[in-house]
């Protein structure tokens, strides 16, 4: 994705929401995630640090990695997080900035993590090895060994069921057992970010040459969602997993995912366009029908996608890398190629 | 802000043994005060000594249609995107790939992943060249050959183990493969580390400076494979004829055609018009203004299997703009 020269976050500031309701705060590296505890935002960067911030704007910085963390999600124990890093190292980096191992794969990157609050699974995804913590484990209790390099993870609604998305498909397992049997959905292609329906309906994968591929299961009904304009990076289902939201292209594009077939034969909706620019991140708010949307010319804006109604919350910079709200829907969080990290306060502007 | 410069990307081909490695390391050691990223393949990389080093397991695939121009490294395009994540960590990135790897697929790479073109840039393929064994290897490995084809630079290593006349022979023979990499002769790869790295776009203007009656076609030999091909013309040619035509060209022959690179004046423009390709992948764009004074020749370089030069001459004469 081009980045687009000119602009600036200076001067967009007093006509966007994080002027009047928000802040910026700005950090030396690129944000690879962002994380909510609560109130209290945690961003892991490519330095390999994880910075705390809040709306006040105390701060924290800890190093957890040596080299980039590349992925990064909530621990189940809702108090802290999960970091992989370049450096092979997957650790726990909690609220008071404590920093313990959980595992190390020596020489390979962990690109991948994903985890349930529901069933306690920590899943990683380490070249071709995706490893599983079971609830409470400081160390793995498994690994299925797949035949390409992981291209993404995902998790359903109950946390058990594990989607691992590769070259020419993707393999689903029972995540808990260590014997659980892949069960092999086949589709030629780069299979990337990936993503579960909440009920384990529907598995939907981001592919290389871009477009979506989904599978309704068990039946594996293949779906094709071609026409992106670049690869999907990003998925969010809404708070009623009736629409999964997309990134990748001009608009973001939503999907139907309620009645029998699903999207199959209906069209998406596409809300959110923005001229020249490229959705690389989409978060649907926790509790209203809005949804968050980061784009590749560093813009942020919260549309509803009832009437296509847009607000701008940030304004032009480097790209969008993460986007995420906090579990209450009070708080949305986003970050910037160039470390331009963002907080919007909801509550401040109701 | 404005958009990042691309990361320079250099390839490092070599049959077994050749000296990449030893390349390799002796780049790392000099004190040039430039950071790499070095991306290896999984089997070697043993004493590679740099702070950053990655593992990659040459992972080719085909995208969509499963045509041989379609084949990309998807391990490289992961990596590259984890790279940019520590992005001021290094200055350039170093892919050495097996000595078996058909360089194709990572040249591809840099052309067809829009992620990918937009970040890095591809800055020269190095090729490391075992002046006593390459004959051989070249009877019995089409790798060999297609690493010498894929070049941009060319080290011509271990000169010290070959005679004159050897030496001449192996000359002429890559030269017959790829008449516009740059030829180095170098002992143990000793080679001064500017004249391989970071030379700029595919060191696109180094086809201006080939002879171009270096070979002439009769002194083909029959069972010479892969051949360089260059046509000039000194009339600009029209892009509304010459783009069609390398499209079809390309389209109907990618498989054929190795690499091409071309410098081109268009009539009533001040800018060089530059493209490059590889198999069937096209990339073109303006680059500079000519300079004051600067011959306007266009000239187009196609390294390949059964070319046939005279249809290639005359197919780019026809693009010529006719004087009024």
């Amino acid at each position: 994705m081009m980045t687009p020269a000119g602009g600036g976050v200076a001067g967009d500031g007093n006509d966007t929401l994080v002027g009047r309701y928000g802040r910026h705060v700005a950090v030396d590296a690129q944000p690879t995630a962002i994380l909510w505890l609560g109130d209290t935002l945690l961003a892991t960067l490519g330095d390999g640090t994880v910075r705390q911030l809040d709306g006040g704007g105390d701060m924290a910085a800890w190093t957890a990695h040596d080299g980039a963390i590349l992925s990064a999600c909530r621990h189940p124990d809702g108090r802290s997080i999960v970091t992989g890093g370049d450096d092979g190292h997957v650790r726990r980096v909690g609220l008071d900035g404590r920093v313990d191992g959980l595992g190390h794969f020596p020489r390979r990157w962990v690109e991948h993590l994903v985890a349930s609050a529901t069933s306690g699974l920590i899943v990683a995804g380490a070249g071709r090895e995706a490893v599983v913590w079971l609830a409470g484990g400081t160390a793995p209790a498994h690994r299925y060994t797949i035949g390409s390099s992981i291209g993404g993870l995902a998790l359903d609604g109950k946390g058990k069921r594990l989607a691992v998305a590769h070259y020419n498909g993707a393999t689903l397992h029972y995540a808990t057992n260590a014997a659980s049997g892949g069960t092999a959905l086949n589709w030629v292609g780069s299979h990337l970010t990936c993503t579960l329906s909440p009920d384990g309906r529907y598995l939907v994968t981001a592919l290389q040459e871009t477009g979506l591929h989904a599978w309704q299961l068990p039946g594996m009904l293949d779906m094709r969602m071609p026409g992106y304009a670049a690869k999907t990076r990003s998925f969010s289902w809404d708070r009623r997993a009736k629409w999964l939201a997309t990134g990748g292209d001009g608009r973001a594009v939503l999907w139907p995912f309620d009645g029998k077939t699903g999207p199959m034969g209906k069209p998406p909706l596409l809300v959110a366009e923005r001229m020249g620019a490229i959705v690389t991140r989409v978060a649907f708010h926790p509790r209203e029908d809005l949804l968050a949307v980061g784009y590749d010319d560093g813009a942020v804006t919260l549309a509803r996608p009832a009437d296509d109604r847009t607000l701008d919350v940030d304004g032009r910079g480097a790209p969008i890398t993460a986007l995420a709200w906090n579990d209450a829907g009070t708080w949305l969080g986003w970050g910037a190629e160039d470390g331009r990290i963002g907080l919007l306060n909801m509550r401040a502007r109701a | 802000m404005t958009a990042a410069p691309p990361i320079p990307v250099t390839v490092l081909t070599g049959y077994l043994g050749a000296g990449k490695t030893t390349l390799l390391n002796r780049i790392l050691s000099e004190n040039h005060g430039r950071r790499y990223a070095v991306i290896v393949n999984e089997f070697g990389a043993i004493g590679i000594d740099n702070d950053l080093v990655v593992d990659a397991d040459e992972e080719v695939f085909e995208m969509n249609n499963g045509c041989i121009c379609c084949t990309v490294r998807g391990d490289l395009i992961r990596i590259i995107e984890g790279l940019m994540k520590r992005k001021g960590g290094f200055d350039a990135i170093i892919i050495e790939t097996t000595g078996l790897a058909d360089p194709a697929p990572v040249a591809q790479t840099f052309f067809v992943d829009t992620d990918v073109r937009a970040r890095v840039s591809l800055d020269a393929i190095v090729t490391v060249v075992d002046a006593r064994h390459v004959l051989a290897r070249l009877e019995d490995s089409h790798e060999a050959e297609e690493q010498i084809a894929f070049a941009d630079v060319i080290l011509l290593n271990k000169i010290d183990l070959v005679d004159d006349r050897e030496l001449e022979t192996v000359r002429q023979r890559i030269r017959t493969i790829n008449n516009q990499a740059r030829l180095h002769e170098t002992r143990n790869c000793v080679i001064p580390v500017e004249e391989v790295l970071e030379r700029g776009a595919f060191d696109l203007d180094r086809i201006l400076a080939i002879e171009p009656n270096f070979l002439s076609e009769d002194d083909h030999e029959h069972d010479v494979a892969i051949t360089s091909v260059s046509v000039t013309s000194d009339t600009p040619i029209r892009p509304d004829l010459f783009m069609p035509w390398l499209r079809r060209l390309t389209a109907e022959r990618g498989q054929d055609i190795l690499r091409l690179k071309g410098i081109l004046c268009f009539p009533g423009e001040e800018q060089r018009y530059v493209v490059q390709g590889v198999h069937m992948l096209l990339e073109g764009d303006h680059q500079r203004d000519w300079k004051p004074g600067e011959t306007r020749t266009s000239r187009m370089v196609f390294i390949g299997r059964n070319l046939d030069a005279a249809a290639l001459r005359q197919g780019f004469a026809a693009c010529a703009a006719r004087a009024n």
